[in-house]
């Protein structure tokens, strides 16, 4: 009883927290973007922009409410509340503190990479029940892009589990503490992991360079070109919840987690997750979208054999390297 | 590999210019100085006779391209000033929302009669400030500075020089069939 009370209380916290977050990021991707592109980004809703999200929900949700005359209603109402569930349900597991956790799961990285795993059904609901050829093209797409990212993804967020002998993610933090470096020890398997985790992570996401089932210039909008107002802003938010759970990931497998001096472990969680998710707005700003089949080609050809062959090192490390043997 | 390389020097470029100053400047409370032909307005202006110079020809209406100017001549009367005979203008209206300032209206007018003046910024609040009526442009031809193009010069520049072109291949005609009679002379030519 009381771990149930703990977990929605913490739960209830951290989920807070991440929207709020979420909502000050829009802004700060509009300035970001705007900066990098030399321009100004919003600066009239409130000093220098801040209320700007405040602004553009309300607007978002005075839209018309629309379902197609020929979709199917109950999925197409369900899919923007799934994917916004989905989206949030792995940061569950995801310590921001030794403390501040809302399920310690043993197999917690399997559960993280389930819940990511799911996001994709939303996707290709919203897609399919659209009724729409632009929405169902979409969905394919995001169906064939899991496909590919998935493996690499599974297969880097093996190295760190292999490095530190547990599916536990506060147990790979406390693990990575123990050596005190600033990325996953060691470096040569670790720091290749983690970059082939952060493009899977944004193919998960739907961000830029990997957004191929929403893809504008050529869909429409992809899996949202039929949705409207809050449902609309639904997808948009679990978009961004899912880019923030996920570099609370990266951060806590590749970077450490809470693990940092002089300052409390929250600062240094939130300090390392907010530098990965700026690091996907400076991708998304910089990069043209790949073509679904060069994203297959990336994942299938260059990600996976990387990724195995990292996994081989991190299972070399383990077994013959100094200290790493168990 | 290429792409990889691409994609580094694309994030660098985008890193370099957000830590630089932005370009856009906030418009209505930032104005960046602006050249003083960016736009234009019209004016009507008085002849040395301190009369409008206006005759109410209809040439400006005639070519305008984008028919905005519409003036109603009033037939030909004395003038109070002169005493002689001249046509005037009763209404005169340039519409500028629909101006495209291609300045045809000035090129055709042979008295010097409308004018182009200097505009950095033309914006009004309200359509109806846009139509120029005679009291408007009347008005500009003694508040505005006036560009400076002219009915009367522009024509003249346009003008083919008639009196050169005429005597140049008369002069070529039987300096030709001259050149290969006395090869000598030409270079003797060439150097006065």
């Amino acid at each position: 009883m009381s771990a149930l009370v703990h977990g929605a209380v913490y739960g209830a916290v951290i989920v807070t927290v991440l929207l709020t977050i979420v909502a000050l990021s829009i802004w700060f991707e509009r300035k970001l973007a705007g900066r990098m592109q030399s321009r100004l980004g919003p600066t009239l809703v409130g000093p220098v922009g801040l209320l700007q999200p405040i602004a553009d929900v309300v607007k978002l949700l005075q839209k018309e409410d629309i379902v197609p005359a020929e979709a199917d209603r109950r999925l197409f109402n369900l899919a923007p509340i799934l994917a916004v569930f989905a989206s949030l349900a792995a940061a569950a597991v995801v310590p921001f503190s030794p403390s501040t956790i809302a399920a310690d799961l043993d197999v917690g990285v399997v559960y993280i990479i389930a819940m990511g795993g799911l996001t994709v059904i939303p996707t290709f609901a919203a897609g399919w029940a659209s009724n729409n050829k632009f929405a169902l093209l979409g969905g394919m797409r995001a169906i064939a892009q899991s496909v590919s990212y998935g493996v690499p993804l599974v297969l880097a967020t093996l190295v760190p589990i292999l490095l530190a002998g547990t599916m536990s993610v506060s147990g790979i933090v406390t693990w990575q503490s123990h050596h005190h470096w600033i990325a996953v020890w060691p470096i040569i398997p670790g720091l290749p992991a983690f970059f082939v985790f952060f493009l899977a992570l944004l193919a998960e996401s739907n961000r830029i360079p990997f957004d191929i089932p929403e893809a504008e210039s050529e869909l429409v909008a992809g899996v949202t070109t039929e949705y409207t107002g809050a449902k609309f802003t639904l997808f948009y938010m679990g978009e961004y919840v899912h880019t923030l759970v996920g570099s609370a990931v990266a951060a806590a497998l590749f970077f450490g987690g809470w693990d940092g001096p002089f300052a409390p472990g929250l600062v240094w969680m939130v300090a390392k997750t907010l530098g990965l998710f700026v690091c996907v707005y400076w991708v998304r700003w910089s990069l043209l979208r790949f073509r679904a089949d060069q994203l297959m080609e990336l994942c299938w050809k260059r990600l996976t054999p990387l990724a195995v062959g990292l996994v081989l090192l991190a299972a070399a490390w383990v077994q013959f390297g100094p200290g790493g043997a168990r | 590999m290429g792409y990889f390389l691409d994609s580094l020097r694309a994030m660098r470029t985008t890193l370099v210019t957000a830590f630089r100053k932005p370009t856009t400047v906030e418009f209505p409370a930032v104005v960046r100085p602006r050249g003083e032909r960016y736009r234009v307005s019209f004016a009507l202006p008085d002849d040395e006779n301190g009369e409008l110079a206006c005759i109410g020809c209809l040439a400006c209406e005639r070519i305008c391209p984008s028919l905005v100017i519409k003036m109603t001549p009033t037939g030909k009367k004395e003038s109070p000033v002169t005493g002689k005979k001249r046509q005037y203008v009763d209404t005169f209206v340039l519409d500028l929302s629909a101006c495209i300032g291609c300045e045809l209206c000035i090129q055709v007018c042979n008295s010097d009669a409308i004018r182009m003046t200097r505009e950095p910024e033309v914006p009004v609040f309200s359509r109806e400030e846009l139509v120029l009526d005679l009291a408007r442009l009347r008005a500009n031809s003694h508040a505005k500075t006036m560009s400076a193009g002219k009915g009367s010069e522009l024509q003249e520049r346009q003008e083919p020089p008639k009196a050169e072109k005429k005597t140049a291949p008369k002069a070529d005609a039987p300096a030709a069939p001259a050149a290969p009679a006395a090869p000598a002379e030409p270079a003797a030519g060439e150097g006065t």
